[in-house]
């Protein structure tokens, strides 16, 4: 190989790994500066870029390959000046954008528009060069194609890495230096003119780097609003690749969250964190019996009696620990994903906060709380679940958030977890119109039933404060001196009992009147044999989710929209349930300019020569049958690696470092008949769907590292064949519409981009399984096409 | 029967005479046939028939009270942002909230979040005595300056921490807190009169809003979820 073909792979890895690894910092920072959803929607938009490429390339090719000596190194530089400079372009442009009037301010959408434009470039910038160097080298496509995944494969790594070690908005500028290493590979040989380029790249890269901007925080996020309060001050910024935590203090913070009007002692002031600018709580001050959340329904299990061994899942700031020790619980077993997060708390807190991550009666368990609930083996007095909705319930904007806890599997094992006299315990804000608390009693009485009770009503108990709403699940029927408790807890405090198994409606709105008594009905039919009925008729979807659908916050009904426009008016349904629509906004946003960037080239691609539909399907369903596995692939992992963050990064890089070494070996090749791999992939796939979830449960106990090694053989052999069929597919396309290599390029990446953004709204509506069934399909379209008759010579 | 209508109606005479004296300076026609149609539209056909409420809400100029670019939308039936995260809120929420409280000559009010100060000057055009509380130190101060200018001159207003209330001026016949928080702070309870009203708009006024009223009697406080406001046109609509 000459040392310039040597320099090309170099540079295409390089180029690969900045683009991807930006990819993971730039979700984190627009997450971190807007709301999360907006994020996906300007990503989604910025990565057809790659689309974007594949349509220029296509249009000018003869153009564009005749002075690649210049054009390559021109367009790295290209990519590395606006990759390190995205963010002085758009923090401008996003500070002064307000997401609540999106949806009635045309100024708005032109400039969330025009950031996801400016975002756009690095990514077509990058993408030219690497659809560029495909055109030019189809026939040794293997080896580049395998440049192109690992370089994604290490960006992967380097991207999650970065977040770890750098704040986010340093690290564009650091992967911007990547693009320029990749053009300065380039540079041997060419003229002093592009030479001068990359040394003014470089230093505008070295300005960037030196003055990194600082995140312009949307006016609505909790951390810019905390910000905002008189002598707020930030006592620790820690980046992390699960997220960026903020503690802020200031003297008028504090943490009591729907505590009693009848509480008249201190409500604490106290530091909020705060992970990618959304706040997660208040530290938990050393109070005893002075700790104001005694004065919430969130106490309720203590009116029971003092538990002796407590597991709090999703422990977050310790709140539920710290009640659980001033309860006087023996043994805490908190808990919580977010390693950093339990670190900075253990040595940054403030001293009379941080008592809970040094108590000797506390341990923190760094894992997903799912992973805790599958692989441990002990019983606990009392579980007690995260708190479930938002304050004045905004359920519909976490409609896309997997929430594992929260499935009928979770609270199975949870149930089973339980000692003889255990309590299970889960609090929800009360929403309008009634969502949270009904699907979350719905899942609480199908996981008695599928324990073996035979009347959950006799162990289900629940109070009602101004704002909450807690269920206290119990092993054993409740005895008449446990209702008691409970009633003189809810009378103490001024709450009314929800359900009971003796209670009188008279007793349900004594202190807390709601506007009608729909609730009460709503969950008399859930605990009555009315409920299937109430499942199918009520306006939104409120049955128990499972593993396979984690999504407890998506309760939108597609059949019922007609129904909540007139309910409550075509304006305002965005305002409850945001989160799907902006899925399927972004979901059409995309198909739509993706059209357009499919179709665009066609004006000029020859006609007659060839079948364009055949690329379409070909292209197109690789791009789609990728994405979709991968996704549906990281889902299943999450559980079993124990964190997701690891599990996306473990199964991204065993997919791409896999991928390229089997376009690599495409090289090697003299036969080369693209469908066999094709089908290969989608008979793998269907294996997976059939296996996967068994082999998983049953290496559940075994330890990290030895999980970690059995993902890496599990997906590797279908990573390694996932590579082959694009190289095989170009080169065989190349023999005979060699002007149709970048379009066919350019179709693969618009069709992964809509691919992904459809992958979450099947998830959402069928489930991961169908999603990898469909991945599996989707590798079938290609196994029906052939480009020529002599594929199967293809040497 | 007699007596009573007449003190009715010196008292309507009395309000009249507080209001036209509260907008000598305010109570321009500059754009009075939006405010009308406001008042009209969003508030009458939804049910807020209070005199005392509709009268401040045809008078009190909402457009001056939202950032000039906001100026075009600020009589239409929506939340507008004023910065910092904050709103003025939807104008049927004002009424709504200001009819609850019956507020009028001799009334003492408290409110917890000033914002823009459009919902106190509402409050003073109806004759209440208005104390307001902000704790984003800019937001209190253009409020207070823009209330000085439109002549709200007995606003009371300061910067400082809504928690702890206005203890000088306690007790109260409402509170209104507009900058709802995850808890109902104790000191603004104790400084609630005996039969004293308190509204909390809980949740966002983006999205699902719902009014909540605690109403203190005989030393026992009691709450009540009035309704989700954002809905409440749309669903009487459905039901009729």
């Amino acid at each position: 190989m000459s040392g310039l073909c040597n320099r090309k792979h170099l540079s295409l890895a390089l180029v690969s790994a900045a683009l991807l690894a930006f990819q993971i910092a730039l979700l984190q920072i627009l997450s971190t500066s807007q709301w999360h959803h907006f994020a996906y929607l300007v990503i989604s938009i910025a990565l057809l870029g790659f689309g974007a490429a594949g349509t220029l390339l296509a249009l000018a090719r003869q153009w564009m390959t005749t002075r690649q000596a210049q054009l390559l190194p021109l367009l790295l530089c290209c990519c590395a000046v606006t990759l390190a400079g995205s963010l002085t372009m758009t923090q401008g442009l996003l500070g002064g954008f307000d997401s609540f009037l999106l949806f009635v301010d045309i100024s708005e959408v032109i400039k969330l528009s025009a950031v996801a434009l400016l975002l756009m470039l690095p990514f077509t910038c990058g993408a030219l060069t690497i659809g560029l160097i495909f055109t030019l080298e189809t026939d040794r496509i293997g080896s580049y194609y395998f440049a192109n995944m690992f370089g994604s494969g290490l960006g992967c790594l380097l991207g999650l890495a970065g977040l770890s070690l750098l704040l986010p908005q340093q690290l564009p500028p650091c992967f911007g230096l990547l693009a320029l290493a990749a053009a300065a590979a380039l540079l041997p040989g060419s003229r002093t003119a592009t030479r001068g380029v990359l040394a003014g790249s470089l230093a505008l890269v070295a300005i960037f780097l030196v003055q990194a901007t600082e995140l312009e925080l949307s006016q609505y996020k909790d951390l810019r609003r905390a910000l905002d309060l008189p002598e707020a001050s930030i006592l620790a910024n820690q980046p992390a690749a699960a997220g960026q935590i903020h503690i802020v203090d200031a003297p008028v913070l504090r943490g009591a969250a729907g505590v009693s009007f009848n509480w008249l002692g201190e409500m604490p002031q106290a530091p909020a964190v705060f992970i990618n600018g959304d706040s997660i709580g208040n530290l938990p001050r050393a109070a005893g019996r002075d700790n104001p959340r005694n004065a919430s329904t969130f106490a309720l299990p203590y009116a029971l009696g003092t538990p002796r061994r407590v597991l709090v899942l999703n422990a977050g700031t310790g709140v539920d620990v710290a009640l659980a020790l001033d309860r006087g619980a023996e043994t805490v077993i908190a808990v919580e994903a977010h390693k950093p997060l339990v670190e900075l708390l253990r040595t940054a807190a403030p001293t009379s906060f941080s008592r809970v991550f040094n108590n000797s009666r506390v341990t923190w368990q760094p894992l997903a709380s799912r992973t805790w609930l599958a692989r441990d083996q002990r019983q606990y007095d009392l579980i007690m679940l995260p708190r479930v909705g938002g304050f004045g319930g905004n359920a519909g904007l976490f409609a896309l958030h997997e929430q594992p806890l929260l499935t009928r599997e979770a609270l199975l094992q949870a149930w089973s977890k339980l000692s003889p006299q255990g309590l299970l315990t889960v609090t929800s804000w009360v929403d309008y119109p009634v969502r949270n608390p009904l699907r979350l009693l719905a899942t609480l009485v199908e996981t008695l039933q599928d324990a073996g009770v035979t009347n959950p009503q006799d162990r289900i108990a629940a109070v009602r404060s101004w704002g909450t709403l807690t269920f206290c699940i119990k092993r054993t029927p409740y005895t008449k001196a446990e209702l008691a408790a409970i009633r003189a807890f809810a009378k103490r405090w001024a709450f009314d009992p929800a359900l009971l198994p003796d209670l009188l409606p008279e007793e349900r709105q004594h202190y807390n009147r709601l506007q009608d008594d729909s609730l009460f009905r709503l969950f008399d039919e859930v605990l009555g044999p009315e409920r299937a009925q109430l499942y199918n008729n009520y306006t939104f979807r409120i049955q128990p989710v499972d593993d396979d659908q984690p999504f407890f916050s998506q309760f939108l009904r597609w059949s019922q929209i007609n129904t909540l426009v007139s309910l409550y008016g075509q304006r305002n349904l965005p305002f409850i349930e945001l989160g799907m629509l902006v899925a399927v906004l972004a979901a059409g946003v995309l198909s739509l300019l993706a059209t357009l960037l499919i179709l665009l080239p066609l004006i000029r691609l020859p006609k007659g020569k060839g079948k364009h539909w055949h690329v379409l399907v070909y292209f197109g369903g690789l791009g789609v049958g990728y994405m979709w596995t991968e996704l549906a692939l990281i889902h299943r992992f999450v559980l079993y690696l124990g964190h997701p963050v690891y599990a996306t990064a473990l199964v991204v890089a065993v997919l791409l470092i896999g991928s390229a070494t089997g376009s690599a070996l495409t090289g090697r090749f003299r036969v080369c008949r693209p469908w066999r791999w094709t089908a290969a992939t989608s008979s793998l796939l269907l294996i997976y769907v059939l296996l996967l979830g068994t082999l998983l449960e049953a290496t559940l106990p075994l330890t990290m590292p030895l999980r970690a090694a059995l993902t890496v053989l599990v997906l590797a052999p279908v990573a390694v064949i996932m590579g082959m069929p694009f190289p095989l597919g170009l080169k065989l396309l190349n023999k005979k519409h060699q002007a149709e290599v970048p379009w066919a390029w350019g179709i693969n990446s618009c069709l992964s981009v809509v691919g992904a953004a459809f992958a979450t709204i099947l998830a959402v509506e069928f489930g991961y399984s169908l999603l990898l069934l469909l991945a599996a399909t989707a590798y079938l379209l290609p196994t029906t096409i052939r480009f020529q008759a002599s594929e199967q010579r293809c040497d | 029967m007699q007596i009573r209508r007449k003190s009715a109606c010196s008292s309507v005479l009395v309000l009249c005479l507080v209001q036209l004296l509260c907008f000598g300076v305010v109570a321009s026609s500059e754009r009075g046939e939006d405010r009308e149609a406001m008042v009209r539209e969003q508030i009458l056909a939804r049910g807020v028939k209070d005199p005392t409420t509709l009268t401040a809400m045809r008078t009190v100029p909402r457009h001056l009270f939202v950032p000039e670019s906001m100026s075009q939308h600020a009589y239409q039936d929506r939340p507008l942002p004023i910065g910092h995260g904050q709103t003025i809120s939807q104008p049927f929420i004002v009424a709504f909230m200001t009819e609850i409280i019956k507020p009028g000559p001799g009334r003492k009010i408290l409110e917890i979040g000033t914002g823009s100060g459009y919902q106190a000057a509402i409050l003073a055009a109806t004759g209440a005595q208005v104390y307001s509380i902000e704790i984003i130190p800019p937001l209190a101060d253009s409020a207070a300056l823009r209330l000085k200018q439109l002549g709200f001159t007995d606003v009371k207003t300061k910067s400082a921490d809504g928690y702890y209330g206005w203890q000088e001026h306690a007790p109260f016949d409402a509170i209104i807190v507009t900058a709802a928080a995850e808890f109902i702070p104790p000191p603004l309870i104790e400084q609630l009169a005996e039969s004293g009203l308190m509204i909390i708009p809980v949740g966002s006024p983006f999205f699902v809003q719902t009014l909540m009223l605690l109403q203190k009697r005989d030393g026992k406080t009691i709450s009540t979820n009035l309704m989700p406001v954002r809905f409440v046109p749309f669903k009487r609509v459905a039901e009729e």
